[in-house]
């Protein structure tokens, strides 16, 4: 069936021909991306038609027409294309970069952001302002309001916590057109606060890790910002090595090392508990590699990499904190003083770091995972305790040794780890470098992590969330029902959130028995 | 010969981060300024992208998408002005700039390309030896009879189509800041067009014809120094004609110059000095082929082994080594004038929207993406924008026409030429 005209001309009538097109050129260009390939691409079709809607009134009424011809629809904001993908024939994308409202409340400290509104950009005029909010490590080019609904992970995710607790009012268009107001846009059009009247419904967009575009189109976010110090960031350099420079007696940047991967956690843990920093990570060599190599090229990673043996001493891997004096001045020699305690007590070596930050305040990178290899295949993603995080690494590289050759040498890496929410958590993340041309090998691999992963008690991220069964996580079987209700027919963001294009079959994981 | 099948790594491995649509974000400062590509922000639609053109190409390649007319409006609108390459390639490497031109290269290869209005240029190029179609005996008519230097010289002035039959006052600040100098220098009545919108709209058959002409009217002359006030000249010498000629910069029989590099190795030695005071503030505006688009070329035939490393490797050209600071040195050595940056500078900066063929052939984007500029101009205080690209200024001064932003318009070496 072809996209019906009648349809495709509501749509013109609402944004007028320059806003929409289902020109193949036009649609090629959004067929997904080329992420990981073997990742997020899956499954992946043109999208029928593109519309840039200005308004949430047009995106409403898009929906609405959506609805009425059952055609399948997603949203994407900055365009990072990553889960919202067509899938299915027929499909609207609905692409949000024409929504760049942005309003600043300064004195109550919270923005409100249109869906067009990149981090840097809200970073960028918060900061002007003596303000501060998170930037992805996606990047400061993707969108606040996507990344503050689907957990976008950042750097001082540390001291601050998951993005969604920054989530107040907020304006949704449902699956089903209905416009919603979340928080006390509900009851008056102010966006000051998140919660209520009545249940609170920002779980079903925060969720474990977001509807993911399932739940229909979220026009319009309150999120709350934060105080910052006052001295100005001061951007130096020429692509690509910029940077910004940090006034150093508010803010520094420490490397530690430790005698044991093991002292290392569990400084994280005496960090956390001391409650200083705003950011703390576990950095490996092979990030390292990737920052040195920055202006080089690949093959210049590759000819120092190389030089290492077979196994990366982990005692190489650092750790590196981020003390900023939010308050005062006082409060980072503090800051510092507390620090340096608890690495002479785990044998650490600590060295301050440049004045300059290249990649965790405004332009966080994780875009450089890719630099490696130019793609990499499912990570391992694990959120779970700092325990886990170090069980799954050791586990991690066990498993890669059987794939010598199916996955470029990582010399035994063992992954990268930060400290969410003063260690309450932690975020493990183990990028597979593998050859995208084997692709059953990498299958294979992978099944095998993932069985790994159950055993080791760990969530796998991004996979199949009844792995580990209702009573770890029943965040799904609500959002099914609530599927059922508002979006009957499927049709926003097919076949998210229900399960994602990569997720292999709980039944193929788990077999009866096991 | 540009082959999009060289590219096909670099279409497959954009990951659609969409840092290609934004500056730096080290450098954004404020929402307003803080998107850097001029299609994408004029157009909305991500085939107006360096990732989205990325993924077009990709689409061809794998024969998911075959040819259609929009296709050539799609590339063609395009300025080139490599601000997504530069973006992109501060995290990975991409030649996302060299993709979009191979898209070029293929839709005229396949005999769909390039524009009408371009057609129509190219047959003035080949008729005249100039874009305007001018008979080109007349290309030296700025200069006064009695004023044409000598046949033969180490150093040529090559003066471009624009400053030679438009904006001809470029050409004349340029040879009197060189004869103040004491610059013994010669021009060429055998120059033609430098062919960058016939590389650029990827006629790369006809521009091999331009090359050859004016390469061997170089060596006529005796020349080893080029010279040129164009930044899209300087350009097409210093890595356009490499590039077709499948060498080095360095092993092209000449050095190339611009004369913001040259007037600022003057000034470093003494032997231009500047007198009088402007008491004025001025705004500099990068032109794409000066900055960011004019590193040298470096050919690569490499290829891409298992886990795609290239081997042998392959060097990026990521904009870092343009010409940014010489021209800043220039104006902060002329007394009184104080220079304000806008937000987008240096490799940052805003395309004026005149090149890669766009002004001829869709000029109301052009002309908007100027007014994007001088807004952001204005915004900065100064009186003046002051830039080093003939077509740029040409393009800035035909927006103006339609908004007042009450800022002037010139060229760096009309205010030096002022300034001895």
């Amino acid at each position: 069936m072809s996209f019906p005209k009648e349809a495709y001309q509501a749509l013109k009538s609402l944004v007028g021909e320059e806003n929409v097109s289902d020109d193949p050129v036009i649609c090629a260009a959004v067929r997904g991306g080329a992420a990981g390939i073997n990742v997020w691409d899956k499954d992946v079709v043109s999208p029928a038609c593109v519309v840039l809607p200005k308004t949430t009134g047009e995106v409403q009424e898009i929906v609405l027409i959506a609805n009425r011809y059952r055609l399948p629809f997603y949203p994407t904001s900055s365009s990072m294309h990553v889960l919202a993908s067509a899938r299915l024939p027929n499909t609207i994308a609905i692409d949000l970069k024409r929504m760049r409202g942005l309003e600043i409340d300064e004195e109550n400290m919270f923005a409100i952001c249109e869906s067009g509104i990149s981090s840097a950009e809200l970073f960028a005029e918060v900061l002007k302002r003596g303000l501060w909010c998170m930037v992805p490590w996606c990047g400061g080019q993707a969108s606040v309001v996507a990344n503050t609904a689907v957990h976008g992970t950042a750097p001082s995710i540390y001291r601050f916590g998951f993005p969604h607790r920054r989530i107040l009012a907020t304006e949704w268009v449902l699956p089903n057109g209905e416009l919603i107001n979340l928080g006390s846009a509900s009851l008056f059009r102010d966006y000051f606060w998140g919660e209520g009247p009545g249940p609170d419904l920002r779980g079903i967009l925060r969720g474990t890790l977001g509807h993911l575009g399932g739940m229909g189109v979220v026009t319009k976010m309150a999120v709350k910002l934060l105080p910052f110090q006052p001295e100005p960031l001061e951007p130096i350099g020429i692509s690509p090595h910029t940077a910004l420079k940090i006034p150093e007696k508010r803010i520094k940047f420490f490397n530690i090392t430790f005698p044991t991967y093991e002292k290392a956690v569990d400084a994280v843990y005496e960090i956390s508990h001391c409650e200083i920093g705003a950011m703390v990570m576990i950095i490996p060599s092979l990030f390292r590699y990737v920052a040195k190599s920055r202006g080089k090229g690949t093959a210049a990673f590759w000819e120092e990499w190389n030089k290492l043996g077979e196994w990366v001493d982990w005692t190489n891997t650092v750790v590196r904190v981020c003390l900023i004096g939010f308050t005062s001045e006082k409060q980072l020699i503090y800051e510092e003083e507390v620090l340096k305690e608890i690495v002479a007590e785990f044998e650490g070596k600590i060295r301050e770091g440049r004045p300059l930050d290249e990649s965790q305040f405004t332009s966080p990178d994780a875009i450089c995972s890719f630099f490696v290899t130019g793609t990499f295949h499912p990570p391992t993603l694990v959120f779970d305790s700092l325990d886990a995080g170090l069980k799954t690494a050791r586990r991690n590289v066990e498993l890669r040794r059987k794939y010598k050759g199916v996955l470029a040498e990582d010399h035994s890496y063992p992954g990268w780890t930060f400290s969410v929410e003063l260690g309450h958590m932690c975020y493990y993340e183990f990028l597979c470098y593998g050859d995208i041309e084997d692709k059953e090998s990498l299958a294979k691999l992978e099944l095998e992590i993932l069985q790994s992963d159950i055993k080791l008690g760990g969530w796998p991220m991004f996979q199949d969330p009844s792995l580990l069964g209702p009573a770890w996580l029943n965040y799904h079987h609500h959002l099914r029902g609530l599927k059922e209700i508002f979006d009957p027919h499927t049709l926003s963001n097919p076949p998210l959130p229900e399960r994602l294009p990569w997720n292999v079959p709980p039944e193929t994981v788990i077999k009866k028995g096991d | 010969m540009m082959r999009l099948e060289d590219y096909a790594h670099d279409a497959i491995a954009c990951i659609r981060c969409a840092n290609c649509k934004w500056i730096d974000q080290n450098y954004t400062r404020s929402s307003r300024f803080s998107r850097i590509c001029p299609i994408n922000v004029r157009y909305g639609f991500d085939a107006y992208s360096g990732g989205g053109l990325l993924t077009i190409a990709r689409a061809m390649l794998e024969g998911r998408l075959k040819f259609h007319p929009t296709l050539l409006e799609v590339v063609y609108r395009c300025t080139l002005c490599g601000a997504c390459d530069v973006r992109c390639k501060r995290n990975l490497d991409i030649e996302v700039l060299l993709t979009i031109e191979a898209l070029r290269a293929k839709v005229v290869q396949e005999g769909h390309g390039p524009l009408g209005p371009h057609k129509a240029i190219t047959q003035k190029i080949k008729e005249t030896g100039n874009r305007y179609g001018i008979p080109n005996k007349k290309r030296l008519a700025w200069m006064s009879e009695g004023s044409l230097p000598e046949k033969k010289g180490e150093i040529l002035y090559f003066v471009g189509c624009n400053s030679s039959f438009v904006q001809t006052e470029i050409a004349r600040s340029t040879i009197k800041i060189l004869r103040a100098s004491n610059i013994s220098f010669t021009v060429s009545p055998e120059e033609w067009c430098c062919g960058q919108l016939l590389i650029s709209t990827g006629q790369e058959e006809v521009a091999l014809e331009v090359l050859e002409h004016n390469i061997t009217a170089i060596e006529a002359s005796g020349a080893t120094t080029v010279v040129t006030s164009c930044a899209e000249c300087y350009q097409t010498f210093k890595v356009k004609y490499p590039r077709l000629l499948e060498k080095k910069t360095e092993d092209m029989p000449f050095k190339i110059w611009h004369i913001t590099e040259f007037i600022s190795k003057l000034v470093k030695e003494g032997a231009l000095k500047f007198h009088g005071q402007t008491d004025v503030k001025v705004t500099y505006h990068d032109p794409c082929h000066l900055g960011r688009l004019s590193e040298p070329w470096r050919p690569w035939h490499g290829i891409f082994e298992k886990f795609r490393i290239p081997k042998p490797p392959r060097e990026m050209r990521r904009g870092t080594f343009g010409i940014y600071e010489q021209p800043r040195e220039i104006l902060k050595n002329i007394p009184g004038l104080e220079i304000i940056e806008m937000e987008r500078n240096r490799e940052q900066t805003w395309c004026c929207g005149a090149g890669g063929g766009v002004k001829e052939t869709f000029g109301d984007f052009a002309l908007w993406a100027a007014q994007e500029r001088l807004e952001e101009a204005k915004l900065t205080g100064a009186e003046m924008i002051i830039t080093c690209c003939p077509w740029c200024e040409e393009n800035l001064r035909d927006a103006m026409r339609s908004i007042n932003t009450g800022i002037k318009v010139y060229d760096i070496v009309q205010l030096v030429a002022n300034a001895i």
